[in-house]
């Protein structure tokens, strides 16, 4: 019996979304398969990593990740500029962290003045995200979106309780927008659909569905995200052909993979290596259930995961 | 395609006779489809059934167990191609490849790694399951020296023989006799006799072409010898090749009930760089891969990749569980809150997570509610007043601390009343819906 | 077609308060309101039902009764408040039904209850381990249950399998295998096995508006593929009478005439069968 590469090919394909401007814009998605998959299809744009700094210093980060960013992340510009210039960063996600109510607290117009100064110093697409305290976010990324006018930024994240006003703002400051949804791929579509029923063009959204460390959940981040491609390329699902987020280095540089010493857990070998593989790991799943954009954080995870999709290219 | 349960009823006798040891034939019919009884079993099968359940009843990837004793491992028998569908049937296989150009110490170092690579993780006992040998050298004798080590240093652990060498594989396979190894290495060049090595020594044979249409020519030429316990390999060995070769081969076998195909894979991932290394086992682990033969196995990259291959190996269907206790989060002191919650594993590592996020030391009392969430156990019977009582009163708790307050999911606030009167000297305060909400009612009350 | 009234569960608010103040009033008007519309049996769930179950069943069973001449569904997870209710279950005007018993060994005490006071049962095609991905698996399920009901002595004819109906807006696959089930579930047995299930699961979770759509359109599906009882409204069901042909040819690619039905018709078809994802908002799509 002769053997015939048993191929498939999609009703569907994934929207191209575009952030920042001039010559250092990036595009994502666009692909008519599977992420990977060019035995079968079209991928016309490179999976993005974009490099996670924040407004305040890392205090919370493990160590062997805040100590790569010593003397630059006391400044969110000069952390901007060290990732843009020293670390090759094709994009950067600023996570104004500090403006949770529980933390610094810091006002809208701080993250204001904190965006305008990071997109003066670098040419790179931004990506700019609340603290994920719903309903301050609101006001911060109004104030946020205002002040990087012009620069074609990916905004988020708004999510089913606050996406009006994140959602108008955008809209009013011609801006991509992340849509978040908590692990459920039919919320993911509601929120589309409310999103869009606002007059927001459903090909400048990014789905966030919500990326889980190795170990803690990953298969629940890996399945629905798989489950959306899929929809997007099997059913045409108009609504859900959108490109997907993985923010994924927040939730590994959290669990104790990445934080216990190899004295307090001498069979999980070294931390620095097992901290860095964890994140590449994590990021490696996630873009191969089809994720097209990850935020990451340190850099030599950054640099396997890329050397991998030189690899998968 | 493998037959349903329903479809193989029909094909019964329904005499509901009870010889198979089922009490109906139906339920005879359900094993059947599962797997789990051979047709022999029943006695009164006509000719004409016996035949269409002999073809069509074959999983379309054939299941084969490597290795013998508590060590085997089974291969093959998948039935999806992505996990949200049904779960991923067998685990893969990690191997570590140890050439035979090392030392002999280097060898006996290498076997005690995967010997000490026994990790537990959410209840499940996580290792290196098998050793590959290596004919680096090509030499024969080489190849059986470090054969002997290995079956010396690390007994019983399943063994791939790596060469393409008949004779040298012959020499080496002897000493695994009744392990059941795998024979790799069988190409177009030596298939013969590379066969008849396997069939002589009831080994797997390991089959690997310059392609897919190489490899499903050669499994056929094997079957045609007799030996059908494979394992196959289509050359890929950059990422790109490999995803696209396992996914070809899954699909075939599966959509296409292409059965030369039908085999579980090997992939060999070895790299210079570790790290690479471990990124492309990943790729292999996620992307069908039935063995994921390494080149190092340290500590730090085998906890990341057992864990991805418990993540994509669990079942959609049933919930991961955590174990039953009393779990300190934090230093907790005797005035430190205790709160309850289910075993979900989810919910666990949510909920703690914010616990720990709060940097509010507390107790977290863990109750076996078979891995369902808050209202869903509570719904099921499994989450309730009675149970959570019982669970606080067995657990000693009231002798460590000073402040009996029970802290309850606010999505069972409707126990409230019914838990204070099984616990007489608690006083339960109904905590947040969510999760998320804790942090902020934690720091309220400390 | 038996209909089995789903409206007096502890769930409800006016009802729980009426179970906890032992107020007949609104029990009994709320049963009589079910017979009239067309329930041939009435569901009395109790929830888990830890503390005084017994008595509450026996209260509920007996309050019912004395005002519908109908046999009781008896649901609750508390098995001394099942045997309770069975005590003192007026079969004149059939058989009581316990809801439920599955494969999961806990359950199996509730076959024995219907083997003892010769009742029917409710078995869940569900086990220990998981929920069944598919009908394959639920079938396997419904196998070894019937051979258990056997073995226990229990006719078959009295045995009505539930695939176990999951809500659409976190279980959508789960539509289409409950569908399958049911056509299954049919060619197990000579006579075929009796089918039920608990209707508004599929709609649980989904705002108002939406929930009789899909519960009507789910359930002419399901009535199509063979299923002989159901715990539902038996207002709805009445409503799903209506609209059954215009489903029924919409569901085989005909043409109706109200357009505007068509569109909803067709689109619910679609979310059902798994073609298109759901969403809250399916319909304004």
């Amino acid at each position: 019996m002769a053997f015939a590469a048993p191929k498939e090919s999609y009703n569907g394909s994934v929207y191209a979304v575009t952030i920042g401007t001039g010559d250092k814009a990036v595009t994502v998605g666009g692909e008519n398969a599977l992420q990977f998959h060019s035995f079968e299809g079209d991928m016309p744009n490179r999976p993005l990593i974009a490099y996670e700094i924040q407004d305040v210093p890392p205090e919370d980060w493990p160590e062997n990740v805040k100590k790569v960013f010593d003397g630059v992340s006391d400044c969110p510009v000069k952390w901007a500029k060290f990732c843009q210039d020293e670390l090759k960063a094709r994009a950067i996600a600023l996570r104004l962290v500090g403006t949770h109510p529980d933390r610094e607290d810091r006002s809208a117009e701080d993250a204001a003045k904190t965006v305008k100064d990071v997109l003066a110093a670098i040419d790179v697409p931004l990506i700019i995200l609340g603290s994920n305290h719903a309903e301050k976010d609101t006001a911060v990324l109004v104030a946020a979106a205002e002040a990087a006018k012009d620069r074609n930024c990916l905004i988020g994240k708004a999510q089913e309780t606050n996406y009006k006003t994140i959602v108008a703002a955008a809209m009013a400051n011609d801006h991509q927008l992340i849509a978040l949804s908590e692990l459920d791929i039919n919320l993911a579509k509601q929120l589309n659909i409310l999103i869009t029923q606002m007059g927001f063009d459903k090909e400048r959204i990014v789905t966030d569905p919500m990326s889980s460390a190795l170990g803690y959940g990953l298969e629940y981040s890996y399945s629905v995200t798989e489950r959306i491609r899929l929809a997007a390329l099997t059913q045409n699902d108009q609504i859900m052909q959108q490109p997907i987020l993985s923010d994924i280095g927040m939730y590994v540089w959290k669990v104790k993979e990445t934080h216990a010493s190899e004295s307090d857990q001498p069979q999980w070998g070294p931390a620095e290596d097992r901290g860095i593989l964890w994140e590449a790991e994590s990021a490696t799943a996630m873009l191969t259930a089809g994720a097209e954009m990850l935020i990451m954080r340190h850099p030599k995870a950054v640099a396997a995961v890329e050397a991998l999709i030189d690899e998968l290219a | 395609m493998a037959l349903s349960g329903v479809e193989i009823f029909k094909l019964l006798p329904k005499t509901n006779c009870k010889k198979c040891g089922q009490a109906t034939c139906l339920a005879f019919a359900m094993k059947l489809a599962q797997r789990q009884a051979t047709l022999d079993m029943c006695p009164d099968v006509s000719e004409e059934s016996k035949k269409v359940l002999g073809d069509a009843a074959a999983p379309p990837i054939r299941p084969l167990t490597f290795g013998s004793g508590d060590k085997a491992v089974k291969m093959g028998e998948e039935t999806v191609l992505f996990r949200h569908e049904k779960k991923f049937v067998n685990p893969c296989v990690f191997a570590v490849e140890v050439t035979d150009t090392l030392s002999e110490t280097d060898i006996a170092s290498l076997c005690e790694q995967v010997l000490n690579s026994e990790m537990d993780r959410v209840g499940q006992k996580l290792r290196i399951d098998s050793i590959a040998i290596s004919n680096a050298s090509n030499d024969a004798g080489k190849l059986e020296a470090a054969a002997k080590t290995v079956a010396q240093k690390a007994p019983g652990v399943p063994v791939i023989i790596n060469t393409t060498n008949p004779q040298a594989a012959e020499a080496a396979v002897k000493i695994f006799v009744g392990n059941k190894p795998v024979l790799y290495g069988a190409n177009a060049g030596n298939m013969d006799a590379m066969a008849a090595v396997a069939k002589a020594s009831n080994a797997i044979l390991g089959i690997v072409a310059s392609g897919l249409e190489e490899l499903s020519a050669l499994t056929e030429k094997a079957k045609a010898q007799g030996v059908e316990d494979l394992v196959i390999d289509s050359g890929a060995r950059k990422a790109k090749d490999i995803l696209e070769h396992n996914t070809l081969i899954r699909r075939a076998a599966l959509k296409k009930s292409f059965k030369p195909l039908g085999y579980p894979t090997i992939n060999f991932v070895t790299r210079e760089c570790s790290m690479t290394e471990a990124l492309v086992a990943g790729i292999s682990v996620a992307k069908y891969a039935s063995i994921v033969v390494l080149g190092s196995i340290e500590k730090w990259k085998n906890l990341a990749l057992f864990t991805l291959r418990q993540n994509i190996y669990t079942d959609p269907q049933v919930p991961m569980q955590v174990e039953q206790k009393i779990y300190n989060i934090g230093d907790p002191k005797p005035d430190s809150p205790v709160l309850i919650t289910t075993n979900f594993s989810l919910t666990y590592f949510i909920v703690s997570g914010e616990i720990e996020s709060s940097r509010v030391p507390c107790r977290l009392a863990v109750i076996d509610a078979e891995g369902l969430s808050v209202l869903t156990a509570w719904a099921a019977g499994k989450f309730s007043a009675g149970k959570i009582a019982a669970f606080i009163t067995e657990s000693g708790l009231d002798k460590e601390i000073s402040r009996k307050e029970l802290v309850i999911p606010g999505y069972v606030a409707i126990l409230s009343g019914a838990i204070e009167d099984k616990l007489p000297d608690w006083k339960i305060v109904v905590g947040p819906r969510e999760a998320n909400a804790l942090p902020t009612f934690l720091k309220s009350r400390a | 077609m038996l209909i089995i009234g789903e409206k007096l569960s502890i769930i409800a608010k006016r009802v729980r308060e009426a179970m906890m103040n032992k107020d007949k009033g609104p029990i009994q008007e709320i049963a009589l309101a079910q017979a009239n519309a067309g329930a041939g049996m009435i569901d009395a769930n109790i929830g888990p039902a830890e503390d005084g179950g017994e008595e509450l069943m026996q209260w509920m069973v007996t309050t019912i009764q004395d005002v519908v001449q109908l046999p009781v569904c008896l649901d609750t997870t508390n098995f001394k408040a099942i045997e309770a209710g069975l005590q003192v279950h007026n079969n004149d005007w059939g058989k009581a039904l316990i809801n439920s018993t599955s494969n999961d060994p806990e359950r199996f005490p509730f076959l024995e209850l219907a083997v003892k006071y010769n009742c029917q049962i409710i078995g869940l095609t569900v086990g220990k381990g998981g929920l069944p991905a598919d009908a394959e698996e639920r079938c396997a399920l419904a196998a070894e249950m019937m051979g258990r009901a056997m073995e226990y002595g229990l006719p078959l004819e009295d045995l009505l399998l539930d695939p176990l109906v999951l809500q659409i807006a976190t279980c959508q696959d789960h539509a289409r295998h409950v569908l399958n089930s049911v056509s299954m579930f049919q060619s197990i047995n000579e006579p075929p096995m009796k089918t039920i299930v608990g209707l508004s699961n599929i709609s649980n979770g989904c705002p108002k508006p939406l929930r009789p759509i899909l519960n009507k359109y789910f359930f002419i599906l399901l009535e199509n593929a063979g299923l002989s009882h159901v715990i539902a409204d038996p207002k709805e069901m009445a409503e799903a009478a209506h609209d059954r042909q215009m489903v029924l040819d919409v569901f085989s690619g005909k043409e109706i005439e109200d357009k505007a039905k068509m569109v909803e018709i067709q689109k619910t078809i679609d979310v059902l069968m798994g073609k298109t994802l759901y969403a809250h908002s399916y319909l304004e799509m």
